[in-house]
């Protein structure tokens, strides 16, 4: 092979220039689509987390009552009753926001009275069809029964506390690492007790842009919504939410005028909404990066066919003197294998300088080194690729080129 | 002798039109990238009153649990401030102009148009001055219509349209949360973006549909549907116990003139520090900060890591492109210079090849950019439609930010012309320095 190579070196390095630009351009191709992979794999590992929600078949509606004769209990049973008389609705439920919506409530609960606290729970209240709603699974424990649920805070007495709750085991484990913590007691920040009955195992709660989405658990108690609106969860068996949707809508915007029904929308828009700048990232990263490597791959394949034609002359000589057709392709193959070779070495060292930028930026781990040997990998190839043509181009070349110029 | 040049140039194109599609396709994406790229960046680092930055200042007073501070990711006082701080800051004449708001839901109808939902501004009445909020028709209402309460109200220039099909409305009553208020005023078209004003319901949030004397909070009980943030083990039964709290849940501005006023205000805030310090407050160290609108920004890092790391990544993007044009026009140059060495021994200077190869490129670069705008606008429209899509507001920050300015033309036309000139400088100067006798020769 060093047969091979040493004189293909040395006439490169005659006329460096086309190669340097080449080469510069892949190193600047590697960092990029390295970077740029890194980041769209954390993305869609971000957005692709278990919920343990039936995200696609849940209908949130939301209602607001605004008058002095709203009375939010009666109107909250009414409307529950029927939501859950309708056929195709596997459960209903109401609660203060939205699941995955990035809003919320939180508590800060501890084990201990009075202990110190320094973590938000992410706090969310249902009634006994809470968890079907949803669509969770208890992995320990029991559900709410329905005289286990708290009438509505009002404005006399909204620092009330419930007798029981449900949590996510995330949560659990973060409460009692070292214990089973179903029957235990928890205290809100007046030292009110709760005992823990049930544990649902996965759930991601209202906050999925939080550092512990999961550190949720679920009040027994109907929502208050702060005054605000409250949401109606509705749960419908796979394919009829959209049916459901449209008879939902028009019978609750008339049926109580003391209220209004701000809007009545598939759980799925929530998530996809606190989830757009992840989307738009991914979109962009990865139509630039494409890009990116088409415009590369494109460059070497228009120099090397231009390199080709420069050389008519030098080929038809080789082949003159004995070259096969093989060795001028595998000329053209090395040539550009050497480049890239200069380019991906750069690369890797613009690649971990601009790794080590992002994970300052986004206080992330470092770049995982397998995508670098990933990267390096696709960039031969595509040299490689993009040599091939002009490489066979040059191999048609006849010897009686060399001859008939001269 | 440039029109001459320029049928060489075209010429030139002709007999390589894959290479030459190539090299204005490259530099097009280069530049549609950037400029997309950028007016995002723009639109969001914006500071939509800079003319005030010297004015306007946000007051924060760190109230927070001893043991630690606000947010771990996050340096410096709450955000907000206490209904109690509030009150007293409000009472000082310190300052030329003071608005201490925050935002609710409330539900809006008039007439035979049935409820519907209104984002409700509680504000002091500064608030339109402050921020020289434009008016349609009318104006706000004065500062004796905040406390007692008068029920006056404000409307957007959009819901004004949706109540009133955007008559003058002025002296027209609509009824809100049950009850009736009269029109004072209807704005005029106004998005600030980012929402400075208060960045809690997301940066580019749209303003809101209505506005209220802040009197109406405590009266009408109204609750805070945006951040509201409490520590320690306070009992909050009542809205009287949670204005008399320690949780942070409004937003608090001052406009101050002068240098002097400004000193004023602070030694005013730490005056009142030192004094509900003894008392037992404020018990973290003093941190009583006048922010203006520039720093407040950047504070609450309105401008996010994806548009700064995308930003990097367009520029990276083009490099590439331009380094992949220099090549091309080097291989493509240096592959011209027989005939180049003809018009060297015809008696062309260096200056002359140089020149008519800059030509050359110059038309390069001109297709380049009108081809890279056309893009970048398609690209804005995709992106515009991907939020809107999502959203499905009648208009929303995001979609606002894609708007498509002079600016963003100009900047494209001078990044075209200065990115491929730059390209091209190297390949047009090298291409005259060749010997022409060597090219000559071998013909």
């Amino acid at each position: 092979m060093s047969y091979d190579v040493r004189p293909i070196l040395s006439a490169l390095l005659r006329n460096r220039t086309g190669a340097v630009l080449v080469a510069l351009q892949v190193a600047i191709a590697l960092a990029v689509l390295v970077n740029a992979l890194y980041i769209v794999v954390q993305r869609a590992e971000r957005m692709s987390r278990p919920t343990g929600i039936d995200v696609d078949n849940i209908i949130v509606v939301t209602s607001k009552g605004f008058t002095q004769r709203y009375q939010p209990v009666a109107a909250m049973q009414e409307d529950l009753a029927y939501l859950r008389s309708l056929p195709g609705v596997i459960a209903a439920t109401v609660t203060n926001s939205p699941p995955l919506c990035d809003g919320g409530n939180n508590e800060q609960l501890v084990t201990q009275p009075a202990a110190h606290r320094t973590d938000n729970y992410n706090q969310i209240e249902v009634d006994e069809q809470g968890l079907d709603a949803l669509g969770l699974h208890l992995i320990a424990g029991r559900n709410f029964r329905h005289d286990e649920i708290t009438p509505p805070l009002t404005t006399t007495d909204a620092s009330r506390f419930v007798p029981s709750i449900i949590i996510g085991r995330e949560l659990g484990e973060r409460l009692y690492p070292h214990d089973n913590p179903l029957g235990k007691p928890v205290y809100d920040s007046l030292n009110q007790v709760a005992t823990i009955i049930g544990i649902v195992d996965p759930v991601m709660g209202n906050f999925p842009s939080h550092d512990h989405p999961g550190w949720v658990y679920f009040a027994p108690r109907l929502a208050y919504g702060f005054g605000g609106p409250v949401d109606y969860l509705i749960r419908t068996q796979p394919g009829r939410r959209a049916a459901l949707t449209g008879t939902i809508e028009a019978h609750l915007s008339k049926s109580n005028p003391d209220r209004v029904i701000g809007s009545v929308r598939p759980l799925n828009f929530y998530r996809d909404l606190t989830y757009l700048p992840d989307r738009a990232m991914e979109i962009y990263l990865i139509t630039v990066t494409a890009l990116l490597i088409a415009i590369t791959g494109l460059g070497i394949f228009a120099l090397a066919t231009f390199n080709v034609s420069t050389r008519t002359k030098q080929i038809g000589t080789r082949r003159a003197v004995g070259a096969r057709r093989r060795d001028i392709v595998r000329y053209f193959l090395v040539e550009n294998g050497l480049i890239t070779t200069a380019g991906v070495v750069a690369g890797c060292a613009l690649a971990l300088a601009a790794g080590y930028w992002l994970s300052l930026e986004y206080s992330l781990p470092r770049l995982d080194l397998y995508y670098l040997v990933g990267g390096v990998l696709v960039l031969w190839g595509i040299g490689q690729l993009a040599a091939w043509q002009p490489a066979r181009r040059a191999a048609a070349v006849p010897p009686s080129v060399a001859t008939r110029t001269v | 002798m440039q029109a001459y040049y320029l049928r060489l140039a075209l010429k030139s194109f002709g007999r390589n039109p894959g290479l030459t599609a190539l090299m204005v396709l490259a530099i097009a994406l280069g530049i549609a990238v950037c400029i997309m790229t950028l007016t995002v960046y723009h639109a969001m680092s914006g500071n939509p009153i800079w003319w005030k930055n010297d004015r306007l200042y946000t007051v924060t007073m760190d109230n927070w649990d001893p043991n630690r501070r606000f947010r771990q990711d996050l340096e410096g006082p709450p955000i907000e401030v206490t209904y109690k701080d509030s009150q007293f800051l409000m009472r000082s004449r310190t300052p030329e102009r003071k608005v201490v708001m925050y935002a609710t839901n409330g539900v809006i109808s008039a007439g035979a148009v049935p409820p519907r939902n209104a984002s409700t501004r509680v504000t002091s009445a500064d608030f339109f001055a402050m921020f020289e909020v434009p008016f349609l028709y009318g104006h706000g209402w004065s500062a004796a219509a905040d406390d007692p309460a008068q029920p006056v109200i404000v409307l957007s220039r959009e819901e004004n349209v949706k109540l009133f099909g955007g008559a003058n409305s002025v002296g027209r009553t609509v009824r809100w949360d049950d009850r009736d208020f009269r029109v004072v005023g209807v704005l005029d078209e106004w998005f600030p973006r980012p929402r400075y004003y208060d960045l809690n319901g997301g940066s580019f949030g749209e303003p809101d549909d209505v506005y209220i004397p802040f009197g109406w909070g405590p009266q009408l009980e109204l609750l805070n549907n945006e951040e509201t943030d409490c520590w320690g083990a306070e009992k909050l039964d009542t809205f009287r116990d949670f204005m008399g709290s320690e949780c942070v849940w409004l937003q608090m501005w001052v406009e101050l003139p002068d240098a002097a006023s400004r000193e004023r205000m602070q030694t005013l805030l730490d005056g009142y520090w030192a004094e509900q310090h003894k008392a037992g407050r404020f018990q973290r160290p003093r941190d009583n900060r006048l922010t203006n609108v520039a720093d407040w920004l950047v504070h609450n890092k309105v401008v996010d890591t994806d548009n700064r790391v995308l930003v990097g990544l367009a520029f990276a993007f083009l490099a590439v492109c331009l380094i992949n044009t220099v090549g091309l026009l080097l291989a493509k140059f240096l592959n011209g210079a027989a005939v180049t060495g003809v018009r060297r021994a015809l008696g062309a200077s260096r200056r002359q090849i140089f020149a008519q190869h800059l030509v050359e490129v110059g038309v390069l670069a001109a297709l380049g950019a009108l081809l890279g705008l056309a893009l970048a606008a398609l690209g804005l429209v995709a992106v515009h439609h991907m939020y809107a899509a999502a959203h499905n507001f009648s208009r929303g920050g995001y979609q606002e930010l894609m708007h498509f300015d002079s600016v963003a033309v100009l900047w494209a036309l001078v990044l075209a012309c200065v990115a491929t000139l730059a390209a091209g400088l190297y390949p047009a100067w090298r291409v005259g320095r060749l010997p022409p006798a060597v090219y000559l020769k071998s013909q």
